[in-house]
């Protein structure tokens, strides 16, 4: 392999009972330029464990991650996807990105269409990460829906555990979780929808490096998914 | 080299690009179309971390018309405004948003009471066409749209997906003063099918693919589009059920 190529970690989170469709370059251009080098993609449960690692072609324009997770997650909820990407810069200036159509057949809820979380764990600089602590923020609508709201958080790192703080704010008064994620673990925070009577306006996320998070949404009669959104960076 | 061809032919045109702030909006019947307005990035600035911002939210439908202008004051960096929609008979378009010192944290929201999807704006730009190069592209534009052609000044390509159950919509959105004739190409070229859609200058359209391509008995096909129009534009991914049953919808942001 080049010693000039580049080098790409994204992560998502996958759900048995899902279509999952995942475009390995987003928004390709002419044909045969935008391949990939290599595609390597890996499964975790909750604490860790290592599920499944295998090779895509990176030929492929859409891996079908659906179909994986059925055979791969078994009777877990939720398992963390690590994409781990080799591209060559000269044909991906910025970086590729991986995109991602989400949608639970037989429920009524509109697909959801996504960007995959670029993480550490890949070249940081690649990805705009000069400096250590990562601030994250997502805003809510604070009227009542029959909706409840989480983070989705991951460590793609390989050797240290990170501490993450989850704060939420409401109209006057703030709460903070804080969660220790070893690598490959992840969790999922419920964020409460409400304190003291006031609705859930927004939540901050600070780590000290980044880790693969997304909000979601979940309709409380199904838990199906709603939302699913990257959170806003500053600090990268 | 195509990137230099560019500047040179704008140059030539005599194009501007004035930075703006936009976000797109939906209508249908048991939908309601919210932006929650806020500058939390300022927080972290300290020459303009105190409020008050000011702002200036301008709706355009999908003929580009204006059809509504409001005002909006947030009181200090972690302020936050939910601004409704006011129906408007159309079914789509974008907003502008002008103001102090916003670049982030503004979203549209669809909620049809009981859940609601929601993504961001984006910080890009409008272009302007002087008068004499838009008399250039109109003529130009309605020479090659007779051969169901566009000028492909500018290119995309995006998924879309068609499924049994679901699908992906686009939203296009013309962000120059200009007709914006673009043509879109179901991939492999000459295997799919194509369209052209004419958007008026700041207007917008919501492409149903499902039109363009059959939806599968079961599953979901993905449809590789590729997009080219005479002036800048820009989509989101608009995600739907098939069913009647639900009028919810989803939004997002592409790159």
């Amino acid at each position: 392999m080049s010693s000039r190529l580049s080098a790409l970690l994204s992560a998502t989170f996958a759900e048995p009972g899902y279509e999952h469709l995942v475009e390995l370059i987003h928004q390709r251009d002419a044909a045969g330029r935008r391949r990939l080098e290599t595609l390597d993609v890996e499964f975790y449960d909750a604490g860790g464990h290592l599920l499944a690692a295998q090779s895509a072609d990176p030929g492929l324009e859409i891996l079908d991650l659906g179909e994986m997770i059925e055979k791969v997650a078994q009777s877990r909820d939720r398992v963390l996807v690590l994409f781990d990407a080799r591209y060559s810069e000269r044909v991906f200036p910025y970086r590729p990105h991986h995109y991602a159509y989400l949608y639970r057949p037989t429920f009524d809820d509109p697909p959801l269409y996504y960007a995959i979380n670029a993480t550490l764990g890949g070249v940081p600089d690649r990805i705009g990460a000069s400096r250590l602590n990562n601030f994250e923020t997502y805003l809510f609508r604070t009227r009542g829906f029959a909706e409840r709201y989480s983070l989705l958080l991951g460590s793609a790192a390989r050797f240290t555990d990170v501490e993450a703080r989850v704060t939420c704010y409401y109209a006057s008064a703030t709460t903070t979780t804080t969660v220790t994620l070893a690598p490959r673990h992840h969790a999922e925070i419920v964020l409460p929808l409400e304190h003291d009577g006031e609705p859930l306006a927004r939540v901050d996320l600070k780590s000290m490096f980044r880790l693969a998070s997304y909000v979601v949404g979940r309709r409380a009669s199904t838990g199906s998914l709603v939302l699913f959104d990257h959170l806003f960076t500053y600090f990268k | 080299m195509t990137r230099l061809l560019r500047r040179v032919a704008r140059g030539l045109l005599g194009v501007e690009r004035p930075l703006v702030y936009y976000l797109p909006w939906l209508e249908r019947p048991g939908l309601e179309c919210v932006l929650i307005l806020s500058n939390v990035e300022a927080r972290f600035k300290p020459e303009y971390k105190y409020g008050p911002f000011k702002l200036r939210v301008t709706q355009y439908d999908a003929t580009g018309l204006k059809r509504a202008e409001h005002r909006v004051e947030l009181s200090d960096s972690t302020d936050v405004v939910e601004l409704p929609l006011s129906s408007t008979g159309a079914i789509c378009g974008y907003v502008t948003v002008a103001g102090d010192c916003t670049h982030s944290d503004l979203y549209v929201t669809l909620s049809d009471g009981v859940t609601y999807a929601a993504t961001h704006g984006r910080q890009e730009f409008v272009e302007h066409y002087p008068f004499w190069s838009r008399a250039v592209l109109a003529v130009a534009g309605r020479v090659l749209s007779g051969l169901a052609r566009t000028v492909p000044a500018f290119v995309r390509y995006q998924y879309a997906y068609v499924g049994a159950g679901s699908r992906s919509d686009l939203l296009l959105l013309n962000l120059s003063n200009v007709t914006n004739r673009v043509r879109v190409i179901a991939l492999p070229a000459g295997a799919g099918s194509n369209v052209m859609i004419r958007i008026p200058p700041m207007g917008s359209h919501l492409l149903n693919v499902a039109n363009m391509v059959p939806s599968p008995a079961q599953g979901t096909r993905v449809v590789p589009l590729r997009l080219e129009g005479n002036a800048w534009f820009n989509l989101y991914v608009v995600g739907a059920v098939h069913s009647e049953r639900s009028a919810q919808l989803s939004l997002m942001h592409v790159k």
